[in-house]
């Protein structure tokens, strides 16, 4: 599929409006095109179509099912083994290229960069491998980690273990530093074992440091608290 | 769980209500909806902040389901997965975060009629593009443009509104 097509069809894609075969063309062609910028945007616009519906009361007994529902498979989980949650899950979430828009505004949780990992990652533990770099993030603690920069897809793979699980009003922070400017780029918060891994839209060119603090959650716009985890760029 | 459904439930249960018509079949789908994000509430745990997002996305994809097999139709086999729906929550989620829920009512209510029929079909029926251009009789490159040009006319409503 040509740049042209995906981009007629940029709203229907938006929309979900797409039939099965549609789709799958322009998601391939998304994920080697950087030249759509418009699409993230447009989905976030059609996501917001949620807010049109008026709100309304559920019926009573909705919430009695539900509950009884979630006690009974709680009571059936508790003797079973925990499942895994694998970080290949993400795989599927989303199309590369809608990157950008989600990591101007978010922690970007990406496909691309996740692939990037696993085709990384399972080849080497550190060093330079194919235009990645590998950065320790430590502080002394119990608490590391790896961030994984590939410069030119600019994502950064944050990995990292034994950080204090938070509470709901606290949240992890990823900040670029370069001489006294820290520029957020994203938060996180970890698994109830204190591991995460997040991916993130960012160019870290001129950053000399990236360092991870607590914030109240939503993250702050700078730093409140000494880094838990830093790395020298 | 329970003060995720306190919280979210009217909302969930006015989108499925919009989308389907009628009380139990809403129902249904929030139910499931529900039991969904819960059930894999263990793969979302870093995405706290996106829960309610991502489960009216849940919301909207199950509903869509429901309707299109209550047609006849083939199955969208929109995902339902939170894994899977993870960005598409993750956007709604900006926009929550920056416009009320009245904003993106007057936004699509301003749109010309043209526009707003065709998106209403995608999101509120779970069309394909070439199934709108069928109901409305128009050709299916006007339907591409009309989605397009609709969606890209409630994005710049959406940030005046953000910026102003």
């Amino acid at each position: 599929m040509k740049c042209e097509e995906v981009e007629e069809l940029a709203g229907a894609y938006a929309l979900e409006a797409l039939p099965a075969e549609t789709l799958r063309e322009v998601q391939e062609h998304l994920e080697s095109c950087s030249q759509h910028p418009e699409i993230a945007g447009l989905r976030a616009v059609a996501s917001s179509l949620a807010e049109a519906a008026p709100e309304m009361e559920p019926p009573p007994g909705l919430k009695t099912r539900l509950m009884d529902t979630v006690r009974n498979e709680a009571a059936a989980h508790a003797t079973t083994p925990a499942r895994e949650a694998p970080v290949g899950w993400l795989r599927r979430t989303m199309t590369p290229r809608l990157l950008p828009y989600a990591a101007v505004t978010a922690l970007a949780v990406a496909v691309v960069a996740l692939l990037a990992w696993n085709v990384y990652l399972q080849t080497s533990d550190d060093g330079v491998q194919g235009g990645a770099s590998v950065y320790a993030l430590a502080n002394g603690g119990t608490a590391q980690g790896r961030i994984l920069y590939i410069p030119e897809e600019e994502v950064a793979v944050v990995t990292v273990e034994g950080l204090e699980p938070l509470t709901a009003e606290q949240t992890y922070q990823v900040w670029a530093i370069s001489g006294d400017t820290s520029t957020g780029i994203g938060i996180f918060n970890t698994s109830e074992g204190g591991e995460a891994s997040a991916a993130i839209d960012v160019d870290l060119t001129d950053a000399e440091v990236v360092a991870i603090t607590i914030e109240p959650a939503g993250g702050s716009p700078q730093p409140t608290t000494e880094p838990i985890l830093q790395a020298k760029l | 769980m329970e003060a995720l459904y306190d919280r979210y439930c009217r909302r969930a249960f006015g989108l499925a209500y919009r989308i389907l018509g009628d009380g139990p079949s809403a129902e249904d789908v929030v139910q499931e909806a529900f039991l969904t994000v819960w059930r894999q509430a263990d793969r979302i745990d870093s995405a706290r902040g996106k829960l309610s997002s991502l489960l009216m996305t849940v919301v909207h994809h199950k509903a869509i389901d429901v309707l299109r097999s209550r047609r006849g139709q083939t199955a969208r086999h929109l995902p339902t997965d939170p894994g899977v729906i993870e960005h598409a929550a993750d956007t709604l989620d900006r926009v929550e975060q920056s416009l009320d829920r009245e904003a993106v009512r007057d936004v699509l209510s301003s749109l010309p009629p043209e526009q707003l029929e065709p998106i209403r079909l995608a999101y509120f029926q779970g069309l394909t593009h070439v199934e709108i251009a069928e109901r409305l009789s128009l050709p299916l490159g006007t339907v591409k443009s009309r989605l397009r040009l609709g969606l890209q006319k409630m994005r710049s409503a959406l940030e005046d509104r953000v910026f102003k």
